[in-house]
C-alpha cells in the first residue's frame, strides 16, 4: 500500500447533508478533510460551530475538518476527493474542478442520477469535462440521518482502478461504516439511479394504502428491471444483487422520508406532479431519471414495464391506481429471464 | 536499429525479463523458475512438432530445447537462473529486427524502382506494362489528416503510430507513405512469416521490421517480445504497432484491440521519466489505412467465416505468398487508378488526452494538462500494472473511436453492403452462414433497385453521429456511377467478381466479398439508421 493510504488529506465537495456525513466519518477516523462549499457564510458558520445546521444539524465535526470555499486550496491540498454534489450542478462543477485538478487527483463522486439530456453516467460528465481517469463511484444504502447518528451501515466503492478503491477504503471504512470494492462501475450508476424510480412507485404504494407483499413485490420486479436496463447499457448482473442494487434499494424503498417517496405517495393521494413540485424545494431525483430512462428504453426497444408504467402517471397523466392496473396486468412468465438478457 | 542499440536493446529486454521473473520468484525461486522454464519448453516444443523438420531453425530450435531439458533436470537454483537467461536471450536475438538507417535512406528512396524491379523479375513477360509501376505506385497512395501535426510532434518526443491492418501490404504502404512525409523510419514488429516470404523479406529487413513470432505462445516470449517494444521506445525510436494484432478478416475496422502491445508505451514513458530522459513524452498516432480493394481479401474472409466464435489461427499462405497475385493486384492498381488511403487521426497521449502541435496534451474542455501526474505515486514516476491496464484500455478506445471516424468509405464498400443487405432481406430464412454459401434464392437484382439502397446507404451514413470519411469515388458522378466504379473494380483482381452487371441486372457473385467489402461499414450503427429510415418511409 502507498503512503496516501495511510495519512492523506481528503476533500469533501459539497457540503449538503450527504456530504457533511461523509465530511464527519473521514473526521471521525481522524483524516484531515478539507469540505468544500460554495457559500462563503455557510463555512463559516461550519468551522465556528463545528456543525453544520443547515444541512446536518445535531451532528458534531471533528477538529480536523475544515470547510473551505476555494475550490483551488481544495485540489492543491487533496489529491483524494469525494464528490457529493446534486445531479443539476454537476457538470458545471466538474468544469469548473477540470481547472484545477491533474492526471493525479483520485475522485469518487456520490450522486446517483443520469443526466437527463444527455443519458450521461455521472462518471462519464466527469471524463467530458476534465483530465480525470482514476474515477470512482459511491453508492449504497446509506440514509445519511441514520450515519450522522453512526449507525452500522455499508457502502460500494465501484472504480475500474484499484488505486481508487484502495485510498477510499483507507480514507472511509471505520467501526460504524464497512466499504466494499467493485469494478462494475456502469451497474453501480445504473442501480444509483434507477432504485429513485422504483422509490417513487413504492410511495405510490404506501400512498394506495397497500401491505408489505406489494412493496416486496414491486421491490423484487424493479430489481429486475434494474438489472434489465444495466445489462443493455454495459453493467453486470451480479452488481445489482449488491449494496448499489438491492442493498440501495431496500433502504430507499423503506424510509418514508426520502423525496422520491413523498412524490409517490402524494400523486397516490390525487395531487397532481406540478403541484407537488410547486412545493418541494427540490425536484426529487426519480422524476427526472424516470423521463431519462424511458426514452432511452423506448429508442433501444428495451422492455422495462415498471419505468413505463411511472412515466404515464407522471408525464402522461395516469393516476395511481392506473399504475397498479398497468403494473399487475404486465405478463408473468420465467422469473429470471430478465436477468439473462 | 542501429547495430549498436540492437545489442543494447537484446540484453536489455532479455535482461529486464529475467529480473523481473527472478525477484517475482521471491526467496524460494526454485518452484517458479522451474515452472516458468518447463512453460516454455511444453510450448516451445509443441510448436516445434508442427513445424517443417528440415527446416534449419527448426533443427537449430530443437537441440537447444533438447539440452534444456536435460539441463534442467538437475538445475540448482543459479543453474535455473542462467537458463532462464539463455532462453530469454535466444528469443531476444530473433526479436531484434536488423534496422539500418542507411540501407533504409537508400531503400524507401529506391522503392518504387526497387519495387518495379522486383516484380520484373518475377515476370518478365509483364515487363513492358511494369516499367511505370514503380514510378506509379506513390501516386496510388494517398496520405491524408493531421500529417502537419505528427510531423510537428517529432521533436517533442517519440511516436507510436497504430494502424488499423487489412493487408500485409499495409507496413510497406505505410512506411513508404512515411518516407515521403519526410518522417523518420518506423520500428514495427512483423511476422515471422512475412521473413519468408520471397518479395516481402526485403521490405522487412531493411524498413526497420523486427520479428514477432505468433506461433510462440510461451509466457517468456510474450514477455521479451512486449520489453523488446517498451525499450525500442525508450531509445527514440518512433514505433508502428498494429493494435488489432493480425489483419482483420472480416473486412470491418478493428474495434477490439489488443492491449499488449500498446501497453508497452506506458512501461517505456515511466522508465523515460525514471532516467530522467530529456524528451520522455510518447505520442499515439491513429492511422487507418483504406483500400477500395484488398489482396488477400479472399483468404481473409474465407478464414474469418471458417473461425468465427473459434480461436484465431495463423494464415501461412495467402494471396501474399504468391508473387503472381501481389503483381496483378499491384498491376490492376495502377491501371484502375486504384487509390489507398492513409488517413493519420488526431495524435493522443498515453491515458487517451488530445496532443496539440506543440506536444502538450490537453483535457476534452482544451485546457493543458501534464502528463507526468498520471503515472505518478507517492509523488514519483512508478510501474502500476492494474491502472496502466485501465490507461491502456483507455487509449484503445479512443483509437477505435478514431479509426471509426478516419476510415474512408469507397464505391467497393457502399455497393458491396447495399448489395448483401438486399440479399438478407430478399432471403429473411437464410442465417448469414446458409445466405454466403448459397447466394439466396435472388440471382440478380434490378439497377434500379440496387441504386435505390445505394441511395439510402449513402444518405445514412451522412446522419450517423460517428461516421467514416468519404472517398473521393463517392463524390464524382451519379448513383449509376459509383456502382459502375465499384462493379469495374470488383471485376478486375478478385478471382471471380464479387457482383456484376448484365443489362440492367446486377448477379452477385461471390457472397464472401460482397460480405467482407460491406463489413467496412459494420461498427456504425448504420443497421439501425437505415432501419429507422425504413420504417419512416413506409409508414403513412
Amino acid at each position: 500500500m502507498s503512503g496516501y493510504d495511510r495519512d492523506e488529506s481528503v476533500a469533501v465537495i459539497g457540503a449538503g447533508s450527504w456530504g457533511t456525513t461523509l465530511a464527519r466519518i473521514l473526521g471521525d477516523n481522524g483524516r484531515r478533510t478539507l469540505l468544500w462549499a460554495r457559500r462563503e457564510d455557510l463555512c463559516r458558520e461550519i468551522n465556528e460551530s463545528r456543525e453544520n445546521r443547515d444541512y446536518l444539524p445535531g451532528a458534531e465535526l471533528a477538529p480536523c475538518v475544515e470547510a473551505t470555499h476555494d475550490l483551488q486550496r481544495v485540489c492543491d491540498t487533496c489529491k483524494l476527493m469525494l464528490l457529493v454534489v446534486p445531479s443539476h450542478g454537476l457538470r458545471k462543477l466538474a468544469y469548473e474542478l477540470g481547472g484545477f485538478v491533474t492526471g493525479e487527483h483520485v475522485v469518487v463522486h456520490v450522486t446517483k442520477v443520469i443526466e437527463q439530456a444527455t443519458f450521461k453516467r455521472m462518471s462519464e460528465v466527469l471524463v467530458e469535462e476534465t483530465c480525470l481517469r482514476k474515477i470512482g463511484v459511491l453508492t449504497g444504502p446509506n440514509l445519511a440521518k441514520e450515519l450522522a447518528q453512526r449507525q452500522p451501515a455499508g457502502t460500494l466503492v465501484a472504480s475500474r482502478y484499484d488505486e481508487v478503491f484502495r485510498r477510499a477504503h483507507a480514507a472511509l471504512s471505520s467501526d460504524y461504516f464497512r466499504v466494499y470494492w467493485g469494478q462494475d462501475v456502469i451497474g453501480a450508476e445504473v442501480g444509483g439511479a434507477f432504485k429513485n424510480i422504483v422509490a417513487l412507485a413504492a410511495g405510490v404504494v404506501t400512498g394506495l394504502g397497500l401491505g408489505e407483499n406489494s412493496k416486496a413485490l414491486l421491490l423484487t420486479r424493479g430489481l429486475s428491471e434494474m438489472a434489465r436496463l444495466g445489462v443493455a447499457m454495459g453493467a453486470e448482473v451480479l452488481t445489482f444483487g449488491g449494496m448499489g442494487g438491492i442493498g440501495d434499494l431496500i433502504a430507499t424503498c423503506s424510509s418514508t422520508l426520502s423525496r422520491n417517496h413523498q412524490v409517490g405517495a402524494r400523486l397516490a393521494q390525487g395531487e397532481s406532479l406540478q403541484q407537488i413540485q410547486d412545493h418541494m424545494q427540490m425536484v426529487a431525483e426519480g422524476v427526472k431519471t424516470t423521463g431519462a430512462v424511458h426514452g432511452f428504453a423506448t429508442r433501444k426497444g428495451l422492455e422495462l414495464p415498471i419505468v413505463r408504467a411511472v412515466y404515464h402517471l407522471l408525464y402522461e397523466g395516469g393516476t395511481a391506481p392506473r399504475l397498479l392496473e398497468d403494473l399487475m396486468s404486465i405478463p408473468t412468465g420465467a422469473e429470471f429471464v430478465a436477468l439473462t438478457v | 536499429m542501429r547495430p549498436e542499440d540492437r545489442e543494447r536493446a537484446q540484453v536489455e529486454s532479455s535482461t529486464r525479463v529475467v529480473d523481473h521473473h527472478v525477484a517475482t520468484a521471491g526467496k524460494n525461486p526454485r518452484e517458479y523458475l522451474e515452472d516458468l522454464v518447463g512453460d516454455t519448453l511444453y510450448y516451445e516444443r509443441q510448436r516445434l512438432e508442427r513445424e517443417p523438420r528440415g527446416d534449419a531453425r527448426t533443427r537449430a530450435d530443437t537441440a537447444f530445447y533438447h539440452k534444456v531439458q536435460r539441463r534442467l533436470r538437475h538445475a540448482s537454483n543459479a543453474d535455473l537462473r542462467e537458463l532462464l537467461e539463455e532462453i530469454a536471450r535466444r528469443f531476444a536475438a530473433e526479436v531484434v529486427g536488423n534496422f539500418d538507417e542507411r540501407v533504409y535512406k537508400l531503400t524507401t528512396t529506391a522503392v518504387p524502382a526497387g519495387l518495379s524491379v522486383m516484380l520484373n523479375a518475377m515476370s518478365p513477360r509483364r515487363s513492358g506494362s511494369l516499367s511505370s509501376l514503380g514510378a506509379g505506385l506513390s501516386g496510388h497512395i494517398q496520405t491524408q489528416g493531421e500529417t502537419d501535426h505528427v510531423r510537428d510532434l517529432l521533436d517533442r518526443g517519440t511516436l507510436v503510430v497504430v494502424p488499423t491492418h487489412s493487408s500485409h501490404l499495409d507496413s510497406i504502404v505505410l512506411g513508404y507513405s512515411a518516407h515521403l512525409l519526410g518522417l523518420p523510419p518506423l520500428l514495427y514488429g512483423a511476422g515471422l512469416n512475412l521473413f519468408n516470404n520471397p518479395l516481402v523479406s526485403f521490405f522487412m529487413n531493411h524498413l526497420g521490421a523486427y520479428r514477432v513470432d505468433r506461433k510462440k505462445k510461451a509466457r517468456l516470449y510474450k514477455d521479451v517480445l512486449k520489453e523488446f517494444a517498451s525499450v525500442a521506445v525508450e531509445m527514440g525510436y518512433h514505433n508502428l504497432f498494429f493494435p488489432g494484432g493480425t489483419r482483420n478478416h472480416s473486412g470491418a475496422v478493428e474495434q477490439h484491440l489488443k492491449r499488449g502491445l500498446l501497453g508497452t508505451a506506458i512501461r517505456a514513458y515511466v522508465e523515460n521519466l525514471r532516467a530522467g530522459r530529456p524528451k520522455p513524452e510518447i505520442f499515439i498516432v491513429p492511422c487507418t489505412i483504406s483500400y477500395k480493394l484488398v489482396l488477400e481479401a479472399e483468404t481473409l474472409v474465407d478464414n474469418h467465416l471458417k473461425e468465427t466464435g473459434k480461436s484465431q489461427y495463423i494464415i501461412d499462405r495467402d494471396e501474399f505468398s504468391r508473387p503472381r497475385r501481389v503483381l496483378n493486384f499491384m498491376s490492376d492498381l495502377v491501371s484502375l487508378d486504384g487509390r489507398i488511403v492513409l488517413t493519420f487521426s488526431k495524435p493522443v497521449d498515453l491515458v487517451g488526452n488530445e496532443v496539440d502541435r506543440q506536444g502538450r496534451s490537453l483535457d476534452p474542455r482544451g485546457r493543458v494538462v501534464d502528463p507526468r501526474r498520471y503515472v505518478l505515486s507517492d509523488g514519483a514516476p512508478a510501474h502500476d500494472a492494474q491502472r496502466d491496464m485501465e490507461y491502456t484500455n483507455g487509449t484503445a478506445e479512443r483509437i477505435a473511436q478514431a479509426y471509426l471516424r478516419d476510415n474512408v468509405i469507397m464505391s467497393t464498400h457502399v455497393v458491396a453492403w447495399s448489395l448483401f443487405r438486399m440479399l438478407e432481406r430478399k432471403n429473411p430464412h437464410l442465417d448469414l452462414y446458409r445466405l454466403i454459401r448459397t447466394g439466396g434464392t435472388t440471382p440478380s437484382l434490378p439497377i434500379s433497385e440496387v441504386a435505390g439502397e445505394v441511395d439510402r446507404t449513402l444518405l445514412a451514413i451522412s446522419e450517423l453521429g460517428t461516421r467514416p470519411r468519404m472517398g473521393s469515388d463517392l463524390e464524382q458522378g451519379d448513383t449509376l456511377d459509383i456502382i459502375a466504379d465499384a462493379l469495374r473494380y470488383f471485376g478486375t483482381y478478385h478471382t471471380q467478381p464479387a457482383a456484376l452487371r448484365r443489362g440492367d441486372r446486377v448477379f452477385p457473385k461471390d457472397m464472401k466479398l460482397l460480405y467482407y467489402y460491406g463489413n467496412r461499414l459494420r461498427g456504425y450503427e448504420l443497421g439501425r439508421q437505415l432501419a429507422e429510415r425504413r420504417e419512416e418511409t413506409l409508414s403513412p
